[in-house]
């Protein structure tokens, strides 16, 4: 682990620097406060910190309130080194900001001690941030498949609708689903099934680009977000993800099967619709449609109907 | 490298040592070289840094003063000079506080009290074989 020094006496700073590396710590070090804030905001930066009160350019308790004003950085952990004793400069230093402090001239073994406890929070923050991190991808991802869940999937359309309309731009929206997917859960057993369903969310994401979304709509039912698209190339993108799908079988533990997929198609910038439930409705009859013309293609939502079709818009 | 030596025995010591090296070799953890790199480095930078704090108090420049004063009161602590620590901390007191007429006797003292330090450091040297 790296830990910055930050001190603009060169004597304390070397005999740190020995300690710290005795110990097998990393070390940077800086001769004043401002310094001290660029290594600690750089990218990866050290989250262990040793500052001296007083410094040049930028005292400790700047560097300090500096660091704690980004909540979004992982943790520093900042023990202050002073030789200020009175209970008001420590209460100060640790409203700053600071975690820990040390009196100068300090003791090497209550040095490396409090800096094993600084490392034991920090290890502690990064086990919560793992567990916050692992719970928010369960929350927002669906199990099997890893893509987005229902929940999401739709939280992003709604917003994306909403940005394409103050944009005036066009959002395309796929829904895609397996065809005959129960014969292969009935024949061939639920693993199989859930291995199709793995495979083929793995070729939908590798066949759009990286900021558009993905999820799963229902059991083998696919909602896929293009932000930005172009409304003239929604069929020729429906193909891409429609052919990525068909032209491989996908392997699976009992050899390999033929999947195919139908899919509806709606364009934004063709419709005066920005509800979710009403673009839901007209993609799901465009698909209702592919699936009716005989499965395993694509067709596009069409603008003539606003309201209530008693038919499926059809190409 | 050095690590785990006797430097100097208690008796041998000056009778006035300034430098509690009791204390400093627990703190630089009976690391001979790194002891003298310490003294090395003090030799070097405590010089020009006392004659900062001379010329600030000779222009009665407070605010550099107390800077000054606070950076050899933590060079001398950081050596366990531990009497000429407390008076650069009077010293820094004295300033922080505005106290001009006090500031000169204050500084006397230290220079007294710091006249004999670099041939007890040297002697140190010596000691070590640097």
């Amino acid at each position: 682990m790296n830990i910055l020094i930050a001190d603009d006496d060169s004597m304390s700073r070397h005999l740190l620097e020995k300690t710290l590396r005795r110990e097998g710590y990393g070390v940077i070090t800086v001769d004043n406060g401002r310094s001290a804030l660029q290594q600690l905001l750089l990218p990866n930066g050290p989250r262990l910190a040793l500052l001296d009160w007083m410094m040049p350019e930028m005292d400790g308790l700047g560097v300090c309130r500096e660091i704690r004003k980004d909540h979004e950085r992982p943790y520093v952990h900042i023990i202050l080194l002073t030789s200020r004793r009175s209970k008001q400069d420590v209460v100060a230093g640790l409203e700053a900001g600071a975690d820990d402090y040390l009196t100068k001239p300090w003791d090497p073994g209550e040095l490396t001690a409090r800096l094993r406890v600084g490392q034991r929070i920090l290890q502690l923050e990064d086990r919560l941030v793992e567990a916050r991190d692992s719970m928010r991808f369960k929350a927002t991802h669906d199990h099997l498949t890893s893509l987005f869940n229902r929940g999401i999937i739709l939280d992003l359309l709604s917003r994306e609708l909403s940005r394409t309309r103050r944009e005036e731009g066009c959002t395309v929206v796929m829904l895609g689903d397996l065809d005959h997917f129960k014969s292969v859960n009935d024949t061939y057993g639920h693993v199989v099934g859930d291995e199709v369903l793995r495979e083929v969310s793995r070729r939908l994401l590798a066949s759009v680009r990286s900021y558009d979304f993905v999820g799963r709509y229902g059991g083998e039912e696919f909602l896929i977000v293009l932000n930005n698209c172009d409304a003239n190339k929604a069929i020729v993108r429906a193909e891409e993800v429609r052919s990525a799908i068909a032209n491989h079988a996908v392997q699976t533990m009992r050899g390999p099967l033929p999947v195919t997929m139908s899919l509806g198609i709606f364009a934004s910038r063709d419709w005066d619709l920005w509800l979710v439930e009403d673009v839901l409705r007209e993609v799901d009859l465009a698909l209702y449609a592919a699936k009716a013309d005989g499965r395993n293609c694509v067709r596009l939502a069409k603008p003539t109907v606003l309201s209530a079709a008693p038919n499926p818009p059809v190409e | 490298v050095g690590r785990k030596s006797t430097i100097m025995r208690q008796g041998d010591r000056p009778a006035q040592a300034m430098v509690n090296l009791d204390e400093l070799l627990i703190r630089v953890e009976n690391d001979r070289a790194l002891l003298c790199e310490l003294i090395g480095i003090f030799k070097e930078e405590f010089p020009p840094l006392l004659q900062s704090l001379q010329y600030a108090v000779a222009h009665g420049d407070m605010k550099n003063v107390e800077a000054k004063s606070h950076a050899l009161k933590g060079m001398l602590a950081g050596l366990s000079v531990t009497r000429a620590a407390e008076m650069a901390s009077e010293l820094e007191q004295t300033a922080r506080d505005g106290e001009t007429l006090e500031l000169i006797d204050s500084l006397t003292l230290l220079e007294r009290e710091v006249a004999s330090l670099f041939p007890e450091l040297d002697g140190y040297l010596i000691e070590m074989g640097q």
